[in-house]
């Protein structure tokens, strides 16, 4: 049965997404990329440092994907917009993650500056894709400024908490009529499981896959509970009760 | 002559041009995006783009992130 995630009229062939920070090295994030299938990866943008010899990290990005500069560092609007600008400028192409954190300790987002920079992006041909505290009315105004996508976090970036924000996803899932992507502190595949369970279209992770021990291993086993919570998502899994209901029939030839 | 040089200050003795800090550097041009005064200067303009005092220039290329 044809299940294709579809963002901005093009098929994406895998709903893990995965962010490209904190690998030790660009080999091994390679390899995470490579054996989870990700079609989606991140990247983000930084001064260059001459000190710093490291190679291109795009050369290291299977040809295939699609590569998504993220605008994280950016305050407020206008510097998102700026840091979007310059990954178009780059040869980055058109898809911009729109991050928008002005504080450090918790680094959420702030919602309303991210919709002011969706608006101004997406008219500029940006394929937008906001990261967002899970609120409808905004991702409803998310969704008038022209974004692709919802980016709700599960919960603070790095937390490995998993979905925290359930309940007001599902509601998101059930009211916005554009692919949700559960993105920030998934710890766990089970995690990323369940926000495909709850009818997310993708998950994007990070620092789950590229700090543990097998950064490779973990982004199979993420890519794996990625598909398995679509496919129970799609299976309508039975709700649960609170009585017990038995499962064997309790026909009485004991008495 | 003082310029700010991805926010670090640096007296030139001489004039430059944008092409020349970036090789200076041993950036490989390819991989990096130029602003200069806050507006993207693309790489065919590197080689025009002399440095005045006061100027602003950033080298931004990607690095990880998610």
């Amino acid at each position: 049965m044809e299940d294709q995630l579809i963002i901005a009229g093009q098929a994406i062939e895998s709903r893990f997404f995965l962010g490209t920070g904190k690998f030790a090295s660009y080999p091994l994030m390679r390899e995470a990329i490579v054996v989870s299938r990700a079609h989606i990866v991140t990247v983000a943008l930084r001064r260059v440092d001459t000190q710093d010899r490291r190679d291109n990290i795009l050369e290291y990005i299977p040809k295939e994907c699609i590569i998504m500069a993220n605008t994280s560092g950016a305050r407020n609007a206008d510097e998102a917009i700026r840091i979007a600008r310059i990954a178009r400028a780059a040869g980055c192409g058109n898809w911009i993650k729109i991050e928008v954190i002005p504080d450090n300790k918790y680094l959420l987002p702030d919602n309303a500056q991210t919709i002011r920079a969706t608006e101004v992006l997406a008219k500029e041909g940006f394929i937008v894709m906001p990261y967002v505290n899970p609120d409808l009315a905004d991702a409803r105004r998310l969704s008038d400024a022209g974004a692709a996508t919802i980016m709700p976090l599960g919960a603070p970036i790095g937390t490995n908490k998993g979905v925290c924000m359930r309940e007001l996803i599902k509601i998101l899932v059930q009211e916005i009529n554009l692919p949700i992507v559960v993105d920030a502190g998934l710890g766990r595949p089970s995690h990323a499981a369940e926000a495909m369970e709850l009818g997310a279209s993708a998950v994007l992770v990070n620092t789950a896959v590229a700090t543990a021990q097998d950064p490779a291993l973990t982004a199979q086993a993420f890519s794996l509970a990625v598909r398995a919570g679509r496919i129970a998502y799609r299976a309508g899994v039975a709700a649960p009760k609170d009585n017990a209901e038995p499962s064997s029939p309790l026909t009485g030839f004991l008495r | 002559m003082r310029v700010r040089i991805n926010g670090e200050d640096l007296l030139l003795v001489c004039q430059i041009t944008v092409a020349a800090l970036i090789a200076q550097r041993k950036i490989r041009p390819e991989t990096v995006v130029v602003e200069h005064n806050g507006a993207i200067l693309a790489r065919d303009k590197w080689e025009a783009a002399v440095l005045k005092e006061n100027d602003t220039v950033e080298i931004i290329s990607f690095m990880g992130g998610g």
